[in-house]
């Protein structure tokens, strides 16, 4: 049976290191500055070729590379001073507590600079990125700069949460669970009662689920990501596996998008490479859905045909086929489980939903498929 | 025929066709269109004051006046402050129709046609009835005034009527005044005004001015004081003469042999230089003779690589012979050299090889002199110029080339082409000119100008030579001979770098206060933002970051002056 494990990670939070750092940034440029040089930031390349995959740790990291960014060089003056106003803004932000979204630290910076017509941001493609410069160069999550990222997604389960001033159970909140918040940095668990996570999907599965009373019965605290995990989601799952010791299922449709979500929490993403080691959770397993459940449950009656051009044909391969070959080719789907049901699903050209389970009764999925799958440890790496 | 009847018979000739001659000659002589024929007067007029200016050392000051007395009937008058010209001059200079000594002569002028301003007297004698009007005076005690024409029965000069008047302040210099008529004044590319504004540019010590027929007085000035100094007349290259130029020029000769002659009035012909001739001439001789084509190419094939001694001792016996015939040639009184044996010469002359011509009476107008002609005339904001080295085109006539170039300032835009031969402006049949397929055949976007036709850009390009290749008897385009052509496109290009490179400079100019400003902008937004992160007072920050931007430029332009002293 899946049990708690020793914690890995403690509570991190602090928002006196983010201030610190923001601090050292603009002493070190008024240094160089009053040494009548030419002041620089390094700023780690983003894309991908500056992204690897560590065998060790089995996630998606960043490389070394950096790019060089002067005050006085025409080309990089402007960004030097929209990093700059950024850094500033966050600074006070930290300070007074508050946090802001992507767009309102956009609008909150952006004015005419006097005596032009230009203005610091244009727009918020600009903004965005300096933010994510920022989070690279000091290896901390936006969220700990007090900017939140969208919310979505919600829990639901048997442990206490602690935000700020307010203390519940995520079991009492009704059915609709408690949504989880763009920032989780200072949530705080003091009490749990759950045997480990279920990561789900689908909004529609996660409900199913809470109304056939899983989470109870099965000591789960599910996790609903509602489409491509969010980042708080993302920092909440890998906080409730290395700081609570939970173990991380994750149950998502039997399609190349659902293995992706799966491979983006256990592994990363390339956009975010430079924060894996935040928010991925490499240890986390997959229950379902998978090709060889289609045939061991009898749902070949509810598959859905692949979209695009198969490999073999002519045109080909596009749509699922070519997500499916990328997929084979994932550093981390190289094991005979995943290269067997991504092989699967090319053969037979087809997907299968989680709401496919309904097919044999709204329990089956609460009461038969995922107690046996996991009970008997029916889980891919 | 008889002597005394054939010398009737062109006495008769000339006397019934002098203003004949002139008709029929009128595109030869420059006297085609009205607006041309105008400016054929002025170049005329001008040419002579120019010239006999720079022949006494004067700085000229010439003074064109247009008066309109009716439809396509005007009054020209032309002063100079020339040396003037003595009473018993006169007529030659104004009447001398046909007897022009330039013509003949192996010297850079600026007259082109040969009959000068005696043409313009003519046509305003042919077109008006009138006479011209001269005033002149050599600065002595009386000033002439004279009524000059043509007289068509003599071919020559007649005064209708002459004053003197007292010169009680010393004047000097010569006013003409001609009424013509068939003519139009426009204020075109072709006209007067146009003109005289090239000449001024290719005669920066010249002081022109005009007065056009609505009262409007424009001033040329002067921008050089250095007044150039008069050609030199230089022997003709064996490779540059043509069959008539021998044949007449022996017949003027004062030399007594054809040897003495080749040698005395050719250049680059030696004693030993005749010794050869003759036996190319023996050698053409005997093959000429020759029944076998392919011998005779073969035999022609050999002597084109010099190996005229093999081949006449080919012909044995025969070419003894032929060498002590072609040595009798040598002897013989220049006068009695026949048409034949002329040919003769100058198809041997073309076989062998003689030292390059000389070039020292090219007279080019020079470097410094372009650029001030330039600069004064247009006012540009940038002005450079080349005179390349003398070269020879056909193997033995000398040339030279020189370009200016202007660009922006008060220049329009527009990319214009000012076209001179020997200083003369040539305003007609641009397009079949090589200075124009030469300036068109260049890549400008190799050089930094981009949109050429809205480019504020002008070239001047002089073709300098005693015999400047014109395409036709308009003498009004330059044929496109390879060597020349090569030239004026190396001086383009030439001039076109220095062009780039101040471009360059403009842009990088531009370029540094266009980044000085980058940075000068951001500095209150990257000093409060500063100030925030570290606690400073933004004041501070700001004069930090004032003081860097002042001396990374004060460094940058320091590097700038380094580089270009060192360029």
């Amino acid at each position: 049976m899946l049990k708690r494990e020793r914690p890995k990670e403690r509570f991190s939070y602090d928002p006196r290191k983010v201030l610190q750092k923001l601090e050292e940034f603009g002493k070190e440029i008024l240094e160089e500055l009053k040494a009548g040089r030419n002041p620089f930031i390094d700023v780690p390349t983003r894309g991908l070729s500056n992204v690897y995959f560590d065998e060790k740790d089995r996630v998606i990291k960043m490389g070394d590379k950096t790019s060089r960014r002067y005050l006085f060089n025409v080309a990089h003056a402007r960004k030097f001073m929209q990093t700059l106003l950024i850094a500033a803004y966050i600074k006070r932000l930290v300070a007074e507590g508050k946090h802001a979204s992507l767009r309102e630290a956009y609008y909150a910076n952006k004015h005419t600079i006097p005596g032009t017509h230009e203005n610091t941001f244009e727009d918020q493609s600009e903004s965005d990125p300096i933010i994510e410069d920022l989070e690279r160069m000091f290896g901390v999550l936006r969220e700990e700069m007090h900017i939140t990222a969208d919310r979505r997604g919600y829990i639901y389960g048997d442990i206490v949460i602690k935000d700020g001033e307010d203390e519940f159970n995520a079991s009492k909140l009704g059915m609709g669970g408690w949504a989880v918040p763009g920032t989780v940095e200072h949530i705080e668990f003091p009490e749990i009662n759950v045997d480990y996570v279920l990561v789900v999907e689908t909004a529609a599965m996660a409900d199913r689920l809470i109304e056939e009373k899983y989470p109870k019965k099965e000591k789960a605290l599910i996790v609903a990501t509602q489409g491509q995990a969010s980042r708080g989601v993302r920092r909440l799952i890998h906080r409730l596996h290395y700081e609570e010791g939970l173990p991380i299922i994750v149950f998502t449709d039997g399609d190349p998008y659902g293995w992706y979500i799966y491979s983006t929490i256990k592994q990363g993403s390339i956009n975010l490479a430079y924060l894996s080691e935040k928010l991925a959770t490499p240890e986390a397993k997959f229950v379902g859905m998978t090709m060889d459940d289609i045939k061991k449950y009898g749902l070949e009656n509810v598959t859905e045909k692949l979209k695009g051009i198969p490999p073999n044909k002519k045109g080909g391969p596009t749509g699922d086929y070519k997500r499916i070959i990328e997929e084979m080719n994932y550093p981390w789907f190289q094991n005979k489980e995943w290269q067997r049901q991504l092989k699967l699903a090319l053969k037979w050209g087809v997907r299968i939903e989680q709401q496919a389970l309904a097919n044999k009764s709204l329990e089956f999925v609460a009461k038969k498929y995922l107690p046996e799958k996991i009970a008997n440890e029916e889980l891919l790496p | 025929m008889a002597n005394s009847e054939a010398n009737k018979l062109f006495k008769e000739f000339k006397i019934q066709s002098v203003s004949e001659f002139f008709r029929r000659n009128a595109a030869m002589l420059g006297y085609t269109g009205k607006v041309r024929s105008f400016t054929t007067i002025i170049h005329e007029a001008v040419t002579n004051s120019l010239d006999a200016c720079e022949e006494a050392g004067i700085p000229p000051y010439v003074r064109v006046e247009i008066e309109e007395l009716g439809s396509e009937h005007y009054k020209i008058i032309v002063e100079d402050n020339g040396p003037g010209i003595p009473e018993n001059y006169i007529a030659h200079v104004f009447g001398k129709m046909l007897a022009g000594t330039k013509a003949h002569r192996n010297i850079q002028s600026r007259g082109q046609q040969g009959i000068g301003i005696s043409g313009a007297v003519m046509f305003a004698q042919i077109t008006s009835g009138k006479a011209t009007r001269v005033i002149t005076s050599t600065g002595g005690d009386e000033i002439i005034e004279a009524w000059v024409g043509i007289d068509v029965e003599k071919n020559e000069g007649k005064i209708f009527k002459k004053i003197k008047h007292p010169n009680p302040t010393g004047w000097r210099g010569t006013r003409i005044e001609m009424e013509v008529k068939e003519v139009r004044y426009i204020r075109s590319k072709q006209g007067p005004y146009w003109y005289l504004k090239l000449t001024a540019i290719a005669n920066p010590h010249a002081h022109i001015e005009l007065i056009e027929p609505d009262g409007k007085l424009i001033v040329f000035p002067r921008s050089s004081e250095e007044i150039p100094e008069p050609p030199e007349e230089m022997k003709p290259h064996p490779k540059g003469v043509m069959t008539d130029d021998i044949y007449r020029m022996a017949r003027r000769t004062s030399r007594t042999t054809v040897r003495t002659f080749l040698i005395g009035e050719f250049s680059r012909i030696s004693d030993k230089k005749v010794e050869e001739l003759v036996k190319y001439i023996a050698a053409l001789r005997l093959i000429k003779e020759e029944e076998e084509q392919r011998v005779r190419e073969q035999l022609l094939k050999r002597l084109a690589e010099g190996e005229v001694d093999k081949v006449l001792a080919s012909f044995g016996k025969k070419g003894k012979n032929a060498l002590k015939e072609a040595e009798k040639l040598m002897e013989k009184p220049p006068e009695k050299l026949t048409w034949h044996e002329a040919e003769e010469i100058v198809e041997a002359f073309k076989y062998m090889t003689f030292l390059a011509p000389p070039t020292h009476g090219l007279r080019p107008i020079g470097e410094p002199n372009i650029e001030k002609g330039l600069s004064g005339i247009l006012k540009p904001e940038f002005v450079t110029a080349v005179t390349r080295p003398p070269k020879v085109y056909r193997g033995g006539i000398p040339f030279q080339v020189e370009v200016g170039l202007a660009f922006g300032g008060e220049l329009s835009s527009g990319f214009d082409v000012l076209r001179y031969a020997n200083r003369v402006p040539l305003l007609f049949d641009a397009g079949s000119c090589v200075i124009t397929s030469a300036a068109r055949s260049i890549d400008w976007k190799r050089y930094r100008v981009d949109d050429l036709e809205r480019t504020p850009l002008v070239l001047l390009v002089n073709v300098v030579s005693v015999h400047v290749p014109y395409t036709s008897t308009g003498k009004q385009s330059i044929a496109s001979e390879d060597e020349i052509y090569e030239e004026i496109r190396l001086a383009i290009m030439e001039v076109a770098r220095r062009l780039a490179k101040y471009l360059g400079g403009k842009h990088r100019k531009l370029y540094q206060v266009k980044r000085r400003k980058i940075f000068e902008k951001y500095v209150p937004e990257v000093s409060r933002a500063l100030s925030i992160l570290t606690g400073e007072p933004e004041d501070t920050i700001k004069n930090l970051l004032i003081k860097m931007i002042e001396k990374k430029f004060e460094t940058v332009e320091e590097n700038k002056a380094e580089a270009d002293g060192n360029a």
